[in-house]
């Protein structure tokens, strides 16, 4: 597993599922996810995208007039959670 | 460890609880029931007089407790709010009116589920049901509207009300209403529903664990993640009952604690249970543990959910375990023809909105 990965949040979560739609019709990688933990504490949709290809998708935003929230790069927690770790000993 | 694993076993903690919350003394498969909780808190602030079912539910505190100080420590706090905040209302007042007639809140009816209640499948069916209706409000455009950030004052409202309720629960004032007999007088003692409660808090605060999130996700995005949570209260709840409560355990329809065998309005009390989750975007308890991190429209949703129990019992919509009530099916009709009108209301004018946005950008 990588160290991180990027996700796009929504104000609505029919502007997420057009946005999935628009970037497989681009041949994007894209997959609907809940928001990760670490941006939020709410329980919405966002987009897991690949970072690399950040400047692209926002521009294609843009053009066709998606409405994103924010963009994240988020690191993948490496089991620093004090609760679970006492869970394991 | 991987995600699901983590979900399950935040979700597990919930379901052992929930065992252990009943073997001490609460209602049957009631170890945990927010609306049955709430409705409890309703009568015994006299909100309501159906005398069996009084009691301030040191549980509902605990969530409180536990989500609040979580989030302060996590900074996760955040005071929040304007997001169609009288709508939430009437959601949540529909919610707690739907769960009344099924008698329990989807998290119950999953507790239910893992005692061997049968209609509780007929319940999840009907839960299903909602969600899958709301989805298509989801998909063409439908949303609240975003919450902006408030005086940082207003978040601490709903930890202050639970403070007041743990006071009056202490001392017991003479107009506070206690059970002597029914569901409301079946309690595990205060001290270990507070603490337990406290963790339950705590657990969903951190895992964000929602009935209805669940079975959104995994039927909009395919995303199992908060299904796992799910899974984990249903598997550990049954296995938990099966050697605590083992006397109570039984499969079929008939004789099962706080239930009744109404099939049909089973299935459409949770249909409006499900629809009102989606549309708020969290059931019950996890507008419990957002009210509790400074979502004050959760609070507000809160309030609608403890005034629509009152309504319940003062209007004679609740269910008994003898059936639903003629009243509580034309509310149930009511809730979702009501429900159904709001959301096309909500995504026709998001819709205007959007299309005159759009002429503004032409024209510039």
């Amino acid at each position: 597993m990588e160290d991180f990965y990027c996700v796009i949040t929504f104000h609505v979560t029919q502007h997420a599922l057009i946005f999935e739609k628009t970037l497989i019709d681009k041949g994007l990688d894209v997959k609907l996810m809940p928001v990760p933990r670490q941006v939020s504490s709410s329980c919405g949709t966002a987009a897991k995208v690949s970072c690399n290809k950040k400047s692209e998708i926002i521009q294609l935003c843009k053009d066709k007039n998606i409405p994103v929230d924010s963009f994240h790069r988020v690191e993948n927690p490496k089991g620093n959670n004090w609760f679970l770790k006492h869970l394991k000993k | 460890m991987g995600g699901k694993r983590k979900m399950f076993i935040y979700g597990g903690i919930i379901g052992l609880i929930a065992a252990i919350l009943m073997k001490m003394g609460n209602p049957g498969n009631m170890g945990i029931c927010v609306a049955c909780f709430y409705r409890d808190i309703a009568g015994a602030v006299g909100l309501h007089r159906a005398e069996v079912v009084q009691y301030i539910r040191p549980e509902i505190i605990g969530f409180i407790f536990g989500a609040f100080i979580i989030s302060i420590v996590k900074r996760d706090f955040k005071s929040r709010g304007g997001s169609s905040t009288l709508i939430r209302f009437f959601l949540g007042f529909f919610l707690v009116i739907g769960a009344l007639v099924f008698l329990g809140c989807p998290l119950r009816m999953i507790l239910r589920l893992a005692n061997g209640d049968l209609n509780a499948i007929i319940g999840l069916v009907g839960y299903l049901v909602g969600i899958f209706i709301g989805i298509q409000f989801l998909k063409k455009g439908y949303t609240l509207g975003r919450s902006i950030e408030q005086n940082k004052i207003s978040g601490y409202i709903v930890p202050t009300m639970a403070v007041v309720l743990l006071i009056f629960l202490v001392i017991k004032p003479a107009f506070i209403f206690f059970s002597t007999e029914g569901p409301g007088s079946m309690k595990a003692p205060v001290i270990l529903s507070l603490v337990l409660g406290m963790v339950v808090g705590a657990v969903l605060q951190r895992s964000r664990i929602c009935t209805a999130g669940g079975f959104r996700d995994a039927m909009l995005i395919k995303d199992y993640h908060f299904l796992w949570g799910i899974i984990g209260i249903f598997i550990v709840n049954l296995i938990a009952n099966l050697i605590l409560n083992f006397d109570s355990f039984h499969i079929g329809f008939a004789d099962q604690p706080v239930a009744h065998s109404n099939h049909l309005w089973n299935f459409l009390s949770m249909t409006l249970a499900g629809l009102c989750s989606v549309l708020l975007g969290g059931c019950p308890v996890r507008q419990t543990i957002l009210a509790s991190e400074g979502d004050t429209d959760a609070g507000v949703t809160i309030l609608g959910v403890i005034v629509g129990a009152a309504f319940s019992h003062n209007f004679d919509l609740a269910s008994s375990p003898k059936g639903a009530t003629p009243n509580g099916k034309i509310a149930v009709i009511i809730g979702i023809v009501f429900v159904l009108i709001l959301a096309y209301g909500i995504i026709k004018n998001n819709n205007k909105i959007k299309s005159q946005n759009k002429e503004v950008i032409k024209n510039a």
